[in-house]
C-alpha cells in the first residue's frame, strides 16, 4: 500500500503491523501528551519536586539524553573532521538519534520551566555568567544544525526526491555538510561541556563544586569527554536494537567495531580523568570545605558508595576494558554487554550530577531529601521514548538510513 | 527550477531576515511576556493612601498594644504597638494574623438560624430583628414558666464590662448559672482569699526578680501575657537573672532557662514544700516577715481548742528532701541546692500554673509555691507576687430584681461550691449529664466543646440543653453546634475594654476601637444582650438604661475614658500597704493554710490505672492558638511538620521510651487513655522524660474553617477533669495512657 | 573601605541575630508572611512545598536526655555577596530575574522576569528559594488585606526574603521628602526585625559604623552560616554555646575545637 513511498531495494514488514505497531507506540505517546498538557495547564505541582528538588527526574532525562545524543556529533565529528570515512554508513542513524534526543530534550525543558510562555527569556535577557544561558544558546543552535543535518535524509525518500526542488535542495546541502558538522561538533564540545559546568559551578553545594579551568569547572571537560566517549555507545547499541527487532544486519561489523573501538579508548581515558577527578574531590576540594566523603554516602536510606561504584566501575571501567581489546570488541556478546553497561554508567552519572546533588544537605543541621517522581514526569519523561521509537519507526521505512541495507538483504 | 548554491544561501537568508524584520514575533511574545504578568487570577492590590490606627489585641488575653496599616479602608498589616507597656512594639505570631480572621472564610456572617440537625451546619440566614424576638421570645416563655434557672450563660473571659453585662443581664433575668472558661488566675484568687484574706489578682514582677522557679509554667509559650514573657526574657539575659524551669519536658521556657529540672509531673507542690523544708532548717527564711506578719508558721491553737501543727513542723515532719526524693526522682543534693539558690537570691520569685495557665491547676499546690514566695518575702515587693485589687466595675454588680428573678436565683446553682463556683465549668456540665436542667444555653466567646476536658461528655451535655445560642464572630465548635447565632464583631470592629490578663504586676486596661467598618452584618454582643433585654422588658429592661453598649462603657469606665481614648491604655495606681495592712485575714497577717497542705491533698491525683503505663501530659507551643480563637491559616503555616503532618498529630516520646515499645519515627500508633483513644504519628524526642507522652493544644478543631478543621487530634478529647477537693475547679494536667501499634 | 555612590555610600544591609535570644516564637516568620503577601494552602505541612521565606530550623546538640539541648534557628534568604556580587543564586540565573545590588548589598528577585526554571534554588545551600508549585488563592475576600507594597506571585516562578526592599524604598523617599540624604537606622528595618518580642533580630547597614549591626557583626561569637564555601553572607548569628556555632559550618573531626591562631 506505502510501497511507493519505501526505499528502493529494502524489504519492509507489512503496514498493517507497521500501524499496529505504530498505535502501541502512539498510545505511550499519548499518555505522554495528556501529562504534558496537565503540567502545563495545572503547573508544576502536577510533579514530585519541591523547594529541595528544583531540578529532578526532567533535568535529568536533559541531562542523559544529550550525553546519549552525543553519539550525532562526535560521529560527525569522526567522519567529516578526522576523516573517518566507514562511519558514513552510521551516520545517518547517529544523526536521527541525536534530532530525536535533542528535540526531546528541548521539549522537557518547556515542560520544566514554571513560566514556558516566558521561555525566550533567557535568550532575551540572558545573563552570561550562566551556564544554563550557554545550554540554552548552544543547545538551540545545535539543535537547529541537526535539523540542517536531517532534512537531507527526509529529502531522500524516494516520492520527494522526485520533486526537483528537493533533489537539488538535497545535494547542496549534502555538499556543505562538513561545515554543519563541524558547526555542531563545536557547539557540542560547548552545550555538553556547559551542562557538566551546571553542576561544577555549585559553589554553593559542595557535592556538585569542582575547580577547573578558567571560567570551567572540571566537571565542564568531564562531561563533553563523557559525551563523546558514550554517546556512540549508545548509537551501537540502538543499532543493535533495531537490529533485532528488524531481524536484519544493518551495518557491518567492522563500522561497528571501529566506532566501538574508539568508543571505548574515549571511555578509558575518560574513565581514568573521572577517577582522578573523584579522588581529587574526595581529598582535597570537599575536604576544604569541612565535609568528609562518607557525608554524602550515609545517613540516607538510598544514596551509598554503591552508586560511585555503580557508575565508575560497572558503567565505566568494564565497558572501556571490553571495549579497547579485540577480543572484547569481536566478541558481539560481550560488545553489546559494553553498550548496555556503557549507557547504564553514563545515565547514573547524570542522575548523580542532579538528583544526588539536591539530595545531600549542606547546612549541618539540615536534612537529606529524597524524592520519587510522579507519574506525570514518568509519562512526560518515557514521552520521548515513544516520540523517538515513532520517528525511527517512520525514518526507518520510509528512509534509506542504512546504506549497507540493501548489501546485507539482498531482496531476491 | 533549478536551485544553485547561490539561490539557496539567498533563500535561507531571506527567510530569517524576513522573520526578524516583521513585527510580529515581536509584538506576539512581548504580548505574552505581558499576559503571564497579567494572569487575572493573581490579584493585584489597590494602592492608596496609607495610614496607622491603634488598638488592643483580643486574640489572647496578652493585651497587647496593635498598629494597623490601612490602605484607604482595608487593612494591610497589623504591628505591635511601640511604646506599650504590654508589648512595646513586639508582637505574636497570632496578632500578626489578624487580618486573616477579619476577613477570613471562618466569620459568621448574619445571623443563622439551624435549619438541619444539630451540627450538621445547615444554617438559614435570619434578620436581626427576627434573632433577636426569637431569643428573646424563647427566654420570655422560661421566665413565665418560672424555669429562668434553668438559663445559662458562659463567657469566655472573667473580667471587662462585656462579662460583667452577660452575668447582670442573667441576674435580671432571674439565674445565677452564669460561668466563664476557667484558668489559673481562678485559683490564685482563691490562694489570696485563703492567705491573704483578700479579693486579689496575681502580678508577678518577673523584670524585676532575679531568680525565677517556674512549677512548669510556659512562661515563653503564652502564660500570662505572651509577647511581655517573650520580652522579659531578653531583660532576663541581659540582667542575667535566673530560669529554673521544672518540668518534664523540654519547652521553649526550659530551653532559655538557666536550668532545666524534669520532675515527675504532678509532684511539684511536693518539691515546693521540700524546698520550704531546707529553707526553714537552714533558717534561709525571711525571718522579719514571718515573725511579725504569719499567722500559722508555728503550731497554734485552733478555735476549738485543739494544737494544730504549723507549717514549719508539717514541712520538718513530711518534706525532707529524702522525702521528697523519693516522689518527685530529683536528687535530695539537688533539692537542697535548689533551696539554697532561691532563699539567698536577693529577689526571689515561685511561678505556679502549669502550661499557659488554662488549666486551673490544683489549689494545694498553688498554695504550697505561694508559701515559698512567703517564706522567702517575695510578697508585695519588687520581683516578687503582688496582690492586685480586683477590678470590678460596682454600677455593673448591683441589679434591681423581679419578683420572678429573685425566685430564680434562690434556685439551686448547678455547681456549689463553697467559692464563686463559675469557673467550674467542668462540673456544670456533669450536673447536667446528671439530671440537671438547663433549657437554655448562651455562650459568649467562649468554646466549651473544644477547650473542656472530656469534650465528649460536654458534647453529651449539650446534647441535653434544647435551646444554645452563641454570640460568636466565628463559626467554632460551640457556634456550629447552636441553635442560633447572633454574630458579635470581631475585635477590630467594635469598642470594648481589655483588663490586662493574669500576672502583669500593674492593672491596666487596654481599649479595643473600631478600626474597620463592620464587614458583615454583625452586631457587638453588647448591643445585642441590650435588645434582648429591651425586648424581655420590666426590670430586665431597666437594668440597662443605656442607649448602647458604647454608651453604658462610656457611663461604667468614665473616670478612665479620656485616657483610654487618647492613649489606648489606662495603668492603674497600684499602692501595696506594709504587710501590718496587706492582709484581710481573721488573724490579720498571713496565713500558711496547713489543712490544704496535707500530703493527700498536696499529691496531685491522675486517672487511670496501672493497664496504662505512660502518662499523656498536654502542652502548649505559641505556635498554636489553644482556646476561643483557632489557628488563623499563617499560624498553622509556622506549625512545625514534627507536630502536625497532613491530619496527623504527633506525640512527644522519649526515644527509649519509643525503642522499648518498638516504634520509630513517624510511626502511626494507637493511643488510648481512659476517656478515649486517638491515631496518632511518633515524634521521637530527647527532650522529654521517658515515661512521659505529650500532645499538643490547639489541633483537632472540628469546625472554623479548612485551614484548621480536621487537622490533628483535639488533646481535650483523651483527658478527663479531675476536680480539685477544694475548690472544684478542674486540675487534670495530665492522664495515664498506653501506646499500640495502629 | 568606603565606595561614594553620589552623595550617599554604598550600604550594605544585613542581620544579626542572637541565637541565645530567638524562641523559636514565629512572630518573624508570620510577620514576613503578613509583610509580603506570601500565599497559603490549606494544607502547609509539607514543608518541602510550604513558601516561608523566613523558616525557622530547629536543632539540637545530639545529646540524650536530660542533657539534651535545642537551638532556633530563623533563616532567612542570606543576602549572599560571594565574590563581587557572585552569590550562588545570582550567578546561575540565566534570565538575570535576580541580581545583586551593589548599592544595597540586596539579593533582589523579579517575579516577573523569572521563567521558573529553578536553578537558583539548586545553587542555594540554605534552601532560603521558594517555588510557586500552585497559583496563589485567597479564600473569598481575603485578597483584601494584601499590601500594594508587594506584588503577588503568580505560580511557576522563585520567591524569596527581599530584605523587605519596599520599606527601603519608602524609607527612601520618605528621607528624600524631608530632604535629607541618608535615612536612619530605624527609618528601614525589615518586618521580622520589628516584629521579634525578644529583639533577637538586629537589622541595619553593615558598613555604618553607628548602625547596632556593625558592632555586633564583630563580636566574638559572632558567625555566618557555611562561611567555608566562600557565599560571604550578610546575616550573622550570635550565640554563646559552643555547639551552635560548630553547627554554623562544616568541620572536619580534627578541625574543631577550632585553632585560636
Ligand atoms: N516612590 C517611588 N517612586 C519611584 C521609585 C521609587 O523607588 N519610589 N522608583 C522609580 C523607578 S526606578 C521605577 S522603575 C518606577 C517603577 O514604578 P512602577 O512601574 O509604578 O513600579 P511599582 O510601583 O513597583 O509597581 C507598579 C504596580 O505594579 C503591580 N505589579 C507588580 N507586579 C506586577 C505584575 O506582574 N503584573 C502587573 N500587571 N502588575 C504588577 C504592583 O502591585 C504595583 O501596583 O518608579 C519610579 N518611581
Ligand atoms: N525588591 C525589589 N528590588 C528592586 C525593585 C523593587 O521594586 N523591589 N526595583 C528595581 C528597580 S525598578 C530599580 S531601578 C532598582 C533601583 O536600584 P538602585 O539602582 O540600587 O537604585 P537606588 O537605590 O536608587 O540607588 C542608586 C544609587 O545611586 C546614588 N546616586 C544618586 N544620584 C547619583 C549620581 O548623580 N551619581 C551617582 N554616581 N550616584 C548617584 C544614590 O545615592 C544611590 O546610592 O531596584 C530594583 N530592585
Ligand atoms: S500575645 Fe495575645 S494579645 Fe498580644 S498580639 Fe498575641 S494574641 Fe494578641
Ligand atoms: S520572632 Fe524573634 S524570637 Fe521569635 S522566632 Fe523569630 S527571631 Fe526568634
Ligand atoms: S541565601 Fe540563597 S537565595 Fe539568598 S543570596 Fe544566598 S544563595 Fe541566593
Ligand atoms: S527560577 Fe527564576 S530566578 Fe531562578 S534561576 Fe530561573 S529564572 Fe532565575
Ligand atoms: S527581611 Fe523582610 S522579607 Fe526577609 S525574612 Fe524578614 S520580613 Fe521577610
Ligand atoms: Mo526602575
Amino acid at each position: 500500500m506505502d510501497s511507493a513511498l519505501i526505499p528502493n531495494g529494502v524489504r519492509r514488514c507489512s503496514i498493517n503491523k507497521f500501524m499496529i505497531a505504530l498505535a502501541i507506540a502512539g498510545a505511550v505517546l499519548l499518555w505522554g501528551v495528556y501529562a504534558m498538557f496537565l503540567c502545563w495547564f495545572k503547573g508544576l505541582n502536577q510533579t514530585n519536586m519541591n523547594d529541595y528538588y528544583g531540578f529532578a527526574l526532567w533535568i535529568w532525562a536533559d541531562l542523559a539524553i544529550i550525553a546519549l545524543g552525543g553519539g550525532a556529533f562526535f560521529t560527525g565529528f569522526l567522519r567529516y573532521i578526522m576523516g573517518k570515512d566507514e562511519l558514513k554508513n552510521i551516520i545517518n542513524y547517529a544523526v536521527l538519534i541525536g534530532f530525536i534526543c535533542y528535540s526531546s530534550a528541548l521539549l522537557i525543558l518547556a515542560i520544566d520551566i514554571g513560566q514556558p510562555l516566558r521561555g525566550w527569556f533567557i535568550f532575551w535577557h540572558a545573563n552570561v555568567h550562566s551556564m544554563l544561558t550557554e545550554v540554552a544558546f548552544c543547545l538551540t543552535c545545535y539543535f537547529m544544525v541537526l535539523t540542517i543535518e536531517y532534512i537531507p535524509l527526509i529529502l531522500e525518500n524516494k516520492q520527494i526526491d522526485k520533486v526537483p526542488f528537493f533533489h537539488h535542495l538535497s545535494h547542496n546541502m549534502h555538499s556543505v555538510m562538513a561545515v554543519f558538522a563541524a558547526t555542531g561538533a563545536f557547539l557540542s564540545f560547548f552545550h555538553q561541556g556547559s551542562l557538566g559546568g551546571v553542576a561544577g559551578v555549585l559553589f554553593g553545594r559542595p557535592f556538585a563544586f569542582r575547580e577547573g579551568l578558567f571560567i570551567w569547572p572540571w566537571t565542564f571537560f568531564l562531561f563533553t569527554w563523557s559525551a563523546a566517549a558514550y554517546g556512540p555507545c549508545f548509537t551501537l547499541m540502538v543499532t543493535k536494537i533495531t537490529e533485532m527487532v528488524t531481524k536484519k544486519k544493518l551495518v557491518k561489523d567492522n563500522v561497528v567495531e571501529l566506532l566501538a573501538k574508539i568508543s571505548g579508548w574515549m571511555m578509558a581515558t575518560y574513565i581514568i580523568a573521572k577517577i582522578i577527578d573523584t579522588y581529587y574531590w574526595a581529598n582535597v576540594t570537599a575536604p576544604s570545605l569541612g565535609f568528609n566523603i562518607m557525608h554524602f554516602y550515609s545517613n540516607n536510606s538510598f544514596y551509598g558508595l554503591w552508586i560511585l561504584f555503580l557508575e565508575i566501575i560497572l558503567g565505566g571501567v568494564v565497558p572501556a576494558a571490553i571495549l579497547i581489546t579485540e577480543k572484547g570488541r569481536k566478541n558481539s556478546l560481550a560488545r553489546n554487554t559494553a553498550f548496555v553497561l556503557a549507557v547504564i554508567g553514563v545515565c547514573v552519572n547524570r542522575w548523580v550530577m542532579v538528583l544526588q546533588v539536591m539530595a545531600v544537605p549542606v547546612m549541618s543541621f539540615d536534612t537529606w531529601a529524597l524524592y520519587y517522581p510522579s507519574w506525570q514526569e514518568v509519562a512526560t519523561t518515557i514521552l520521548p521514548v515513544a516520540y523517538g521509537i515513532i520517528l525511527i519507526m517512520i525514518s526507518y521505512r520510509y528512509l534509506p538510513i542504512f546504506p549497507q541495507e540493501p548489501e546485507l538483504n539482498p531482496v531476491d | 527550477m533549478k536551485i544553485d548554491r547561490r539561490s539557496f544561501l539567498a533563500l535561507g537568508v531571506g527567510v530569517v531576515a524576513g522573520n526578524a524584520l516583521s513585527p510580529v514575533p515581536a509584538i506576539l511574545t512581548d504580548d505574552i511576556a505581558i499576559w503571564t504578568q497579567n494572569w487575572p487570577w493573581v490579584p493585584v492590590p489597590e494602592i492608596g493612601g496609607s495610614a496607622y490606627a491603634d488598638t488592643t489585641c483580643q486574640l489572647c488575653p496578652g493585651g497587647c498594644g496593635i498598629s494597623v496599616r490601612k490602605v484607604e479602608e482595608r487593612g494591610v498589616k497589623i504591628e505591635g504597638k511601640k511604646d506599650h507597656p504590654v508589648n512595646n512594639g513586639g508582637i505574636c505570631a497570632l496578632g500578626l494574623s489578624g487580618l486573616q480572621l477579619l476577613y477570613g472564610p471562618t466569620r459568621v456572617k448574619t445571623p443563622l438560624k439551624r435549619a438541619g440537625k444539630r451540627g450538621e451546619g445547615k444554617w438559614i440566614k435570619i434578620s436581626w430583628d427576627q434573632a433577636i424576638s426569637e431569643v428573646a421570645g424563647k427566654l420570655n416563655d422560661l421566665r413565665s414558666q418560672e424555669k429562668a434557672h434553668t438559663v445559662a450563660g458562659i463567657s469566655g473571659s472573667s473580667s471587662g464590662t462585656m462579662t460583667e453585662i452577660f452575668r447582670r443581664f442573667l441576674t435580671a433575668y432571674g439565674s445565677a448559672n452564669f460561668f466563664h472558661t476557667p484558668s489559673i488566675q481562678d485559683t490564685y484568687r482563691l490562694v489570696f482569699e485563703f492567705m491573704h484574706g483578700k479579693k486579689a489578682d496575681p502580678g508577678f514582677d518577673i523584670e524585676n526578680a532575679d531568680f525565677i522557679l517556674s512549677f512548669g509554667s510556659s512562661l515563653l509559650e503564652g502564660w500570662g501575657p505572651p509577647v511581655r514573657m517573650l520580652k522579659a526574657s531578653k531583660k532576663w539575659k541581659d540582667t542575667a537573672t535566673k530560669i529554673i524551669q521544672i518540668e518534664p519536658r523540654l519547652s521553649r521556657t526550659a530551653l532559655k532557662a538557666e536550668r532545666w529540672i524534669p520532675v515527675t509531673p504532678g509532684t511539684e507542690a511536693v518539691l515546693a514544700l521540700s524546698l520550704c523544708h531546707v529553707i526553714i532548717k537552714e533558717g534561709l527564711y525571711n525571718k522579719d516577715f514571718l515573725a511579725n506578719s504569719t499567722f500559722g508558721f508555728e503550731d497554734y491553737k485552733a478555735k476549738n481548742g485543739e494544737i494544730k501543727k504549723g507549717f514549719k513542723q508539717l514541712v520538718m515532719d513530711d518534706y525532707s528532701p529524702e522525702a521528697a526524693s523519693k516522689i518527685t526522682g530529683l536528687d535530695p543534693a539537688a533539692i537542697i541546692l535548689l533551696a539554697r539558690e532561691f532563699a539567698k537570691a536577693s529577689a526571689p520569685l515561685a511561678i505556679f500554673g502549669k502550661g499557659q495557665g488554662i488549666l486551673p491547676g490544683s489549689l494545694s499546690e498553688a498554695m504550697a509555691i505561694h508559701a515559698l514566695n512567703a517564706l522567702c518575702g517575695s510578697i508585695n515587693r519588687k520581683g516578687g507576687i503582688f496582690a492586685l485589687d480586683v477590678l470590678e466595675n460596682k454600677e455593673l454588680s448591683e441589679v434591681a430584681l423581679d419578683g420572678i428573678a429573685e425566685a430564680g436565683l434562690k434556685q439551686h446553682k448547678l455547681v456549689e461550691t463553697p467559692h464563686n463556683s463559675s469557673g467550674c465549668l467542668n462540673q456544670a456540665f456533669s450536673a447536667i449529664l446528671k439530671g440537671n436542667s438547663v433549657n437554655a444555653l448562651l455562650v459568649l466567646e467562649a468554646n466549651p466543646l473544644y477547650t473542656l476536658s472530656d469534650s465528649k461528655s460536654v458534647k453529651d451535655a449539650f446534647d441535653r440543653i434544647p435551646f444554645i445560642a452563641s454570640f460568636s464572630s466565628f463559626m467554632d465548635e460551640t457556634a456550629q453546634y447552636a441553635d442560633m447565632i447572633l454574630p458579635n464583631h470581631i475585635y477590630l470592629e467594635r469598642i470594648e475594654d481589655v483588663p490586662l490578663s493574669m500576672g502583669f504586676p500593674k492593672t491596666v486596661i487596654g481599649l479595643s476601637k473600631p478600626v474597620f467598618k463592620p464587614q458583615y452584618s454583625t452586631k457587638h454582643a453588647g448591643d445585642t444582650i441590650l435588645l434582648i433585654s429591651k425586648e424581655l422588658g420590666g426590670s430586665i429592661a431597666d437594668s440597662f438604661p443605656w442607649k448602647n453598649y458604647e454608651a453604658c462603657l462610656q457611663h461604667v469606665l468614665s473616670d478612665k475614658m479620656d485616657v483610654l481614648k487618647k492613649k489606648g491604655f489606662w495603668t492603674a495606681t497600684d499602692s501595696f500597704p506594709d504587710f501590718k495592712n496587706a492582709f484581710r485575714t481573721a488573724s490579720a497577717k498571713f496565713e500558711f493554710q496547713t489543712d490544704s497542705l496535707s500530703s493527700d491533698l498536696v499529691n496531685v491525683k491522675i486517672e487511670g490505672d496501672e493497664t496504662y503505663p505512660l502518662v499523656l501530659i498536654p502542652y502548649e507551643t505559641i505556635r498554636l492558638s489553644t482556646g476561643y480563637i483557632a489557628n488563623p491559616p499563617f499560624l498553622t503555616k509556622a506549625v512545625e511538620d514534627t507536630i502536625l503532618k497532613g491530619k496527623d498529630s504527633f506525640i512527644e516520646i522519649n526515644p527509649k521510651t519509643a525503642q522499648a515499645s518498638g516504634f520509630s519515627e513517624a510511626d502511626m500508633v494507637l493511643l488510648q487513655t481512659p476517656k478515649g483513644q486517638a491515631r496518632v504519628r511518633v515524634h521521637l524526642e530527647e527532650g522529654i522524660m521517658p515515661g512521659i507522652i505529650a500532645l499538643p493544644r490547639g489541633l483537632g478543631h472540628t469546625a472554623y474553617d479548612n485551614y484548621i478543621a480536621d487537622k490533628g487530634i483535639n488533646v481535650n478529647q483523651l483527658i478527663g477533669p479531675v476536680n480539685d477537693p477544694v475548690s472544684g475547679l478542674d486540675t487534670a494536667w495530665g492522664i495515664r495512657a498506653k501506646l499500640s501499634k495502629a | 573601605m568606603k565606595q561614594e555612590q553620589g552623595h550617599s555610600k554604598a550600604k550594605k544591609f544585613g542581620m544579626v541575630i542572637d541565637l541565645d535570644l530567638c524562641t523559636g516564637c514565629g512572630s518573624c516568620m508570620v510577620a514576613c508572611m503578613a509583610e509580603n503577601n506570601v500565599p497559603f494552602k490549606e494544607d502547609e505541612t509539607d514543608k518541602l512545598k510550604s513558601i516561608t521565606w523566613m523558616r525557622i530550623f530547629k536543632f539540637s546538640n545530639g545529646k540524650t536526655y536530660p542533657e539534651t539541648d535545642v537551638c532556633y534557628l530563623p533563616r532567612p534568604c542570606q543576602h549572599c555577596e560571594g565574590h563581587g556580587g557572585h552569590s550562588p543564586c545570582v550567578s546561575v540565573c540565566p534570565a538575570t530575574a535576580t541580581d545583586y545590588d551593589a548599592h544595597t548589598g540586596i539579593v533582589s528577585q523579579i517575579y516577573t522576569r523569572c521563567f521558573g526554571c529553578r536553578y537558583c534554588m539548586g545553587s542555594c545551600p540554605y534552601k532560603a528559594r521558594y517555588f510557586n508549585w500552585f497559583d496563589p488563592v485567597w479564600p473569598d475576600g481575603m485578597e483584601q488585606y494584601l499590601s500594594p507594597d508587594v506584588s503577588p506571585r503568580m505560580r511557576g516562578v522563585v520567591e524569596k526574603c527581599s530584605f523587605c526592599y519596599h520599606r527601603y524604598q519608602i524609607a527612601k523617599d520618605k528621607a528624600h521628602y524631608e530632604g535629607q540624604t541618608e535615612i536612619e537606622e530605624d527609618a528601614y528595618q525589615t518586618a521580622c526585625a520589628q516584629a521579634c518580642p525578644v529583639k533577637a533580630i538586629t537589622f541595619g547597614d553593615l558598613n555604618n559604623h553607628s548602625h547596632a549591626v556593625s558592632k555586633l557583626k564583630n563580636q566574638p561569637n559572632a558567625f555566618r552560616l557555611l562561611e567555608r564555601l566562600g557565599t560571604n553572607t550578610k546575616v550573622y548569628y550570635v550565640s554563646g554555646r559552643e555547639w551552635v556555632r560548630r553547627a554554623g559550618d562544616n568541620y572536619l573531626k580534627a578541625e574543631w575545637p577550632k585553632k585560636t591562631s
